[in-house]
């Protein structure tokens, strides 16, 4: 190489460079490749993390993943369920969809979902039942200079905010509904879910069941495609996106409008009344709607007006677990405390006790663990 | 090959070397193969993972615009505008900076303050980018809302670019966002390409009469020009695939806007976004087929490169 007659040598030398040049070149096509798949391939470890660890010989260990809103519920289940019963539980609140991937992969031992599954997410977790385990709620909240707690507002009103029909404040439809309130010409700002996410389902769940233009132009999901606004990730960026700009409407679970000291708008239902989103409104909506449906769930947004005190974006909260399990016995035995002396748990955290009869499905549901 | 020799300590020294050379050239060997063997997997899943929504879509899914979830309806282009224009407009910023500070911090700082000031831009990379991405939430963006899209606006607000009401998320803070990600990244490597041009061509240059500015443009600017070239695709590159950041900052855009005072999206932070959530089989292919077009700008860009590093490695061997 390095004796050539000294005509080549220029040549030699750009040659070298670019030798020199391929290793930060090698480089980027990795750090681009990495960087592109980075989200796909995390997804996947978050699920895996905890997964193996349960399999470990006497010690008897249950490990769940999924949604964040029945987190502090499952917190306070943990150390009473250990001395009760020695079974440790290992909660990861990875969201609501990471949940769904880690039970579909087998990676955990029950997942959470604050949505039911999808057709096909059902059919991809292969024999897995789901049953209602908590109940919570979606509240709308919102941040206008000048304008206090408990706004009034219906669900057309919402869908109008959301479509871009009502880009003011002061808009008339929205002063009808409040009257006494000085309202400014503060333009809207419509606040999403960037990130698939039960809220969003529960909020476009409502607005589809009071805005026939909001069923057919949107629909129900939990990945909507918002025709306008600004999109913001989990709750926590909602509320921060609320929080930061004047004119914001934004949807969040219930358990943030008090840790976050943010304004509910209350929501008409049914019957024409406007209840304050809390423990007793949302069993109200739970008491008037029990029916099950064929995926396991039951939906209990905008119940009938015969239940004149619910709250309108009441929600429950379900627990996936397979069908066929290694760990049947413990998971059929979590699950029970779950859903009878755990519920008590829920009255100081905003999550009410389930009915009955619901209570009573759940324990059909959990007697086919095998 | 070694001629055996009798005497077994000599075999033993004589070997020894031998079984390093081995060893070597398997464990360099195995690597090289391993990180070719692992794009090529990589690739091969990705695409695997996308097949479906490729299929169904074709290449139209790069020029519509749907994105919904509820409907079934995929399509790349916003996010392929969102994801071009921002590092674009990162790297059209950063690569005049970075090639500054590197010319700076090697021949024209004092000599006492080149360490000190390397070294802070070289923490500067190594701030992790979800910081970097908080400080747009909370500093940048409120900043750029209040005092420089409302000025933006009244000066250009004629270009589609500048009209629209400002907002605190969107395309302009994630630009900038990249562009303060990838200036140490080009300025260390151009530092490094300019500290390489040898001394005595800089003191000829000096010796016959050139202005310092002179001997940087005529001398160790041409000396190092491919260089220059990867550093800042390698700039791209990382602004391509940036997720954490942007998504903090961009505002999760579900519909095109014209205006880079609203919020959109990349290509990169759809995927971080809602993989996980992702709610038919069909979008989570229409995520992979997002992450091929990722790979496949990329790949634009890296041979974009290599062609202009040809060219340039041509043109002075011409020269001379």
């Amino acid at each position: 190489m390095h004796n050539r007659a000294n005509g080549e040598t220029s040549m030699e030398k750009t040659g070298m460079k670019m030798k020199k040049l391929t290793a930060p070149l090698v480089a980027v096509v990795v750090l681009a490749l990495a960087a592109g798949c980075g989200g796909s391939g995390s997804s996947e470890n978050n699920g895996g993390g905890g997964g193996n660890q349960g399999d470990g010989g006497g010690s008897k260990v249950l490990i769940g993943a999924g949604s964040t809103l029945v987190y502090p519920l499952l917190s306070q289940w943990e150390p009473d369920y250990a001395d009760k019963d020695g079974i440790t539980i290992t909660y990861g609140a990875i969201g609501s969809g990471g949940g769904i991937e880690a039970i579909t992969g087998r990676t955990v031992d029950f997942g959470a979902s604050d949505a039911p599954l999808s057709s096909d997410q059902a059919a991809a977790c292969n024999g897995c039942l789901q049953m209602p385990w908590a109940l919570g709620a979606t509240v709308v909240s919102y941040n206008v200079k000048g304008v206090d707690d408990h706004l009034k507002l219906t669900g057309q009103v919402v869908a109008d905010m959301y479509t871009g029909k009502i880009t003011s404040w002061n808009d008339p439809a929205i002063a009808s509904l409040n009257p006494g309130v000085n309202l400014p010409d503060t333009k809207v700002t419509p606040v999403y879910r960037s990130d698939g996410s039960g809220d969003s389902y529960v909020f476009t769940s409502y607005l589809s069941s009071v805005s026939s233009d909001w069923k057919s132009q949107v629909g129900a999901s939990t990945q909507p495609a918002f025709p306008t606004g600004t999109g913001a990730e989990k709750n926590s960026g909602v509320a921060a996106a609320i929080q930061s700009t004047d004119g914001a409407i934004g949807y969040v679970a219930i358990s943030y409008i008090d840790a976050d000291s943010l304004n509910a708008a209350l929501l008409q239902n049914q019957a024409g009344n406007y209840p304050v989103p809390g423990l007793d409104t949302i069993s109200a909506a739970a008491a008037a709607a029990t029916e099950v449906q064929a995926d396991g769930s039951i939906p209990l947004v905008n119940p009938p007006a015969s239940a004149a005190d619910a709250y309108p974006m009441s929600t429950y909260t379900y627990a996936i677990v397979p069908q066929k399990s290694d760990k049947a016995s413990e998971l059929k035995d979590f699950l029970t405390y779950a859903i009878t002396d755990g519920q008590a748990f829920g009255k100081d955290l905003g999550f009410p006790e389930m009915p009955s009869s619901v209570i009573e499905h759940d324990k059909t549901e959990i007697a086919k663990i095998s | 090959m070694i001629a055996e020799t009798p005497a077994p300590a000599s075999t033993f020294r004589r070997r020894r070397p031998r079984f390093g050379d081995a060893g070597l050239r398997v464990l360099a060997g195995v690597a090289a193969i391993g990180s070719l063997l692992l794009v090529a997997l990589l690739t091969y899943k990705v695409v695997d993972e996308a097949w479906p929504s490729i299929a169904q879509f074709g290449l139209s899914f790069l020029w519509s615009e749907d994105w919904n979830a509820v409907t079934g309806e995929f399509g790349a282009r916003d996010l392929i505008w969102g994801t071009a224009f921002s590092s674009l407009v990162a790297v059209a910023i950063a690569a005049p900076v970075a090639i500054a500070i590197g010319l700076f911090l090697s021949e024209l700082a004092p000599r006492r303050l080149r360490a000190p000031v390397g070294a802070l831009v070289e923490l500067l990379a190594a701030i992790p980018s979800v910081v970097l991405g908080l400080w747009g939430i909370i500093v940048l963006g409120p900043f750029l809302q209040q005092h420089i899209e409302p000025r933006l606006g009244d000066w250009l607000g004629f270009i589609p670019l500048f009209s629209g009401s400002p907002s605190n998320v969107g395309l302009l803070p994630a630009a900038i966002v990249l562009t303060i990600m990838i200036i140490p990244i080009v300025a260390s490597i151009s530092r490094e390409l300019f500290l390489s041009v040898p001394g005595d061509l800089k003191q000829g240059s000096l010796a016959l009469g050139s202005t310092r500015w002179e001997m940087v443009r005529n001398v160790a600017i041409p000396q190092v020009s491919a260089g220059l070239v990867a550093a800042v695709i390698l700039g791209l590159a990382r602004a391509l695939g940036e997720a954490i950041a942007v998504s903090q900052v961009i505002g999760g855009g579900l519909n095109f806007s014209a205006s880079v005072f609203q919020p959109a999206d990349t290509l990169a932070g759809r995927i971080a976004s809602q993989y996980q959530g992702s709610t038919s089989n069909l979008q989570t292919a229409s995520l992979a087929y997002l992450a091929v077009i990722l790979l496949a700008m990329s790949l634009i860009a890296n041979i974009t490169a290599q062609l202009i590093v040809r060219r340039i490695r041509q043109r002075m061997g011409g020269a001379h």
